[in-house]
């Protein structure tokens, strides 16, 4: 075992880490959780949406040790059951006593995440380590298992069996850029993922029957019992260069989709910079850049959006005075993140665009 | 106003100094109104007497005129503008993010379009008109750096680095001068002027990696390396010098360094590969 301050290996035998002098957390005590002092939390009749726990430490007070009492409520970011005694959430990693960092527009950023965040599932955890660019490293139980996209294992422990998970549609896949198959690790052992940008690691807990659409490229790793599938966007402009036309898909010509039928599952995102959620009620509408977008809700609809600014008619290019837009109607969630590419051909003569509304100021 | 003469005396008449933009604050304050700077943290000044841009709080609300802007995120910061009815701020239009719907957008018509065009630099400067929200973020780790133009300041950019100006501001763009200081001074041809006069305004840029900044005093001069530049105070003067690299007949090479003069301010910043914009 290693010390939870340092990381120095210690033997179980010893009390205190030899290299820091942390106290050491044995298995039996790290099952009982040091007895917290819960102070008047509301009774459970009463829902609690408390940003962070009151709970304060027990001083060294000879006072028999109170039995935890677990302080029931609900993660802010992914609904799941927790205990606010806890630091984070076990099934998405959100710090539970940080207030909701929430912009006064409605977005939501990704909860705050203690480094090292632990996160549950079935028999593995994942930890997550790192904040500026992050790590999630497995620990996978025997008969676990997850997948990725090959390049992005950092590290594996030699025996965790990987294997490679066919995909159907091959060859349309293969026309489209995305990624021909899926890698697939097996527990036992430890396998560790990150990618190369710095951004921010969105653990996406799916309940069973939910699903969730991703922009292409963006996953991590996501538990074996979330099914991966894809399809069209629909999104995309034609242009024009001289005799030249060409298709463009600002959004990526398919997207993908996770889906957890039976159980509960896992998946993890890697978004460049910051990434920002809202729900949409039905019908309200916003427009993001294309390229912005991480991911949506099945259910949440997507479409061009064109527009064109007032003041000046220029007769030198003139379609470099417009905008280009996702226009997202509710309901359901969409997340932005920070940092995005140009949109391809974006300045060019567009032709042909699929189904877009449009407004001139 | 009128609290300065309800003070009373045994409570004296308590204001904190904002260290980065000089503006006053209510004693209670913990971010600057006016750059969103932490008040409650000391300076950051290396000994060299560079020093770090503020690292501006994640949520922190910075108000000019009727509207507020709130910074969200720090790895990739996003500056979202909430703007009130008859303000407006205007950008380079690849920087937003998202919008709400009735935010209305036009362009301004700027002098000398043809040679910004063939320059490679924004040919339009759209403007968004409040009232409502519009968010702008850029496409590499970095920092905001928010910087409030009190009347008659004048601030050079290096071109493609600002993400918003208030509406009080004049935006122009000046040639950058010397064949010299073109061709090898790691930016193009113009930088981007930025000018208030009658009322205050604000200017925000992102600076790629951390940002640190310096105040020259006249006469004094430092070498920085020209992709690094971000900004200066048009007082300061900057040309480039070359510095022979490497000794014997035939080996050795050119390094281009840009020597900045005093008075004034120069910021910089540490990540400076040349990130192409077209």
């Amino acid at each position: 075992m290693f010390c939870v301050n340092c990381g120095t290996p210690v033997r179980e035998d010893q009390n205190f880490c030899p290299n820091c002098g942390h106290p050491v957390k044995h298995a039996a005590e790290a099952a009982a959780p040091p007895p917290r002092v819960p102070v008047t939390q509301a009774t459970p009749a009463v829902p609690p949406v408390p940003h962070y726990a009151p709970v304060t430490h027990a001083s060294a007070a000879p006072a028999p040790p109170a039995p935890a009492a677990p302080v029931s409520g609900r993660c802010n970011w992914c609904g799941a059951a927790v205990d606010f005694s806890q630091p984070s959430c076990p099934q998405c990693g959100a710090a539970l006593k940080l207030p909701a960092a929430l912009s006064e527009s409605g977005w939501t950023q990704v909860p705050a995440r203690k480094d090292m965040a632990k996160l549950q599932m079935g028999h593995s955890h994942c930890q997550i380590e790192g904040l500026y660019v992050p790590v999630a490293d497995f620990n996978l139980a025997a008969g676990d298992s997850v997948y990725f996209t090959h390049h992005v294992l950092l590290w594996k422990e030699p025996q965790v069996n990987v294997t490679t998970m066919s995909l159907k549609g091959g060859w349309k896949r293969m026309f489209a850029g995305l990624p021909l198959i899926m890698t697939q690790a097996e527990g036992p052992g430890r396998i560790a993922f990150s990618k190369d940008d710095p951004g921010e690691l969105i653990p996406v807990p799916l309940q069973a029957g939910q699903s969730l659409d991703v922009r292409e490229h963006m996953l991590l790793a996501a538990t074996s019992n979330v099914g991966y599938d894809w399809f069209q966007t629909g999104i995309w402009f034609e242009t024009q260069q001289g005799n030249d036309t060409e298709t463009h898909y600002p959004v990526g010509r398919y997207m993908d989709r996770f889906a957890a039928s039976q159980t509960p599952g896992l998946v993890l995102l890697h978004a460049g910079g910051n990434v920002f959620v809202r729900t949409l009620k039905p019908r309200q509408t916003i427009l993001v850049k294309p390229t912005a977008l991480v991911f949506k809700d099945p259910t949440v609809q997507m479409q061009l959006h064109f527009e064109h600014p007032g003041a000046l008619f220029s007769m030198w290019r003139p379609w470099n005075n417009r905008y280009l837009w996702l226009r997202l109607s509710g309901p359901g969630r969409v997340a932005v993140q920070s940092v995005f590419e140009r949109i391809e051909g974006e300045s060019r003569n567009m032709i042909r665009w699929s189904n877009a509304t449009a407004v001139r100021w | 106003m009128g609290d300065a003469a309800h003070s009373s005396a045994a409570e004296p008449f308590e204001r904190i100094q904002c260290q980065w933009c000089q503006s006053m604050n209510e004693k209670a304050a913990l971010a600057c109104h006016a750059c969103g700077a932490p008040l409650d943290i000391r300076n950051l000044v290396s000994e060299s007497g560079w020093r770090e841009a503020p690292r501006i709080r994640d949520m922190t609300e910075i108000q000019f005129s009727t509207s507020t802007c709130q910074v969200e995120g720090e790895i990739v910061p996003a500056a979202e503008i909430h703007l009130g009815a008859g303000d407006s701020v205007f950008f380079e239009h690849h920087v937003m993010l998202w919008k709400e719907e009735q935010v209305a957008m036009s362009v301004m018509s700027l002098s000398g379009g043809l040679k910004r065009a063939f320059a490679g630099m924004p040919f339009i400067i759209s403007v968004a008109s409040g009232p409502g929200r519009i968010a702008f973020s850029r496409d590499a780790t970095g920092e905001l750096i928010v910087l409030p133009l009190h009347p008659g300041m004048e601030l050079d950019v290096r071109e493609h680095a600002f993400l918003l100006s208030s509406h009080q501001v004049a935006y122009s763009f000046v040639r950058v001068k010397g064949l010299c200081n073109i061709l090898f001074g790691g930016q193009g041809m113009y930088m981007d002027r930025f000018v208030t006069t009658g009322a205050p305004g604000l200017v925000i840029l992102h600076g790629y990696g951390n940002v640190f900044e310096r105040r020259l005093a006249p006469g004094e001069s430092i070498m920085v390396e020209p992709g690094a530049f971000l900004y200066k105070d048009s007082s300061v003067t900057m040309d480039v010098e070359f510095q022979r690299l490497g000794s014997g007949f035939f080996g050795g090479a050119n390094m281009s360094m840009a020597r900045m003069t005093g008075p004034g301010r120069v910021g910089i910043q540490s990540m400076y590969v040349h990130h192409h914009t077209e």
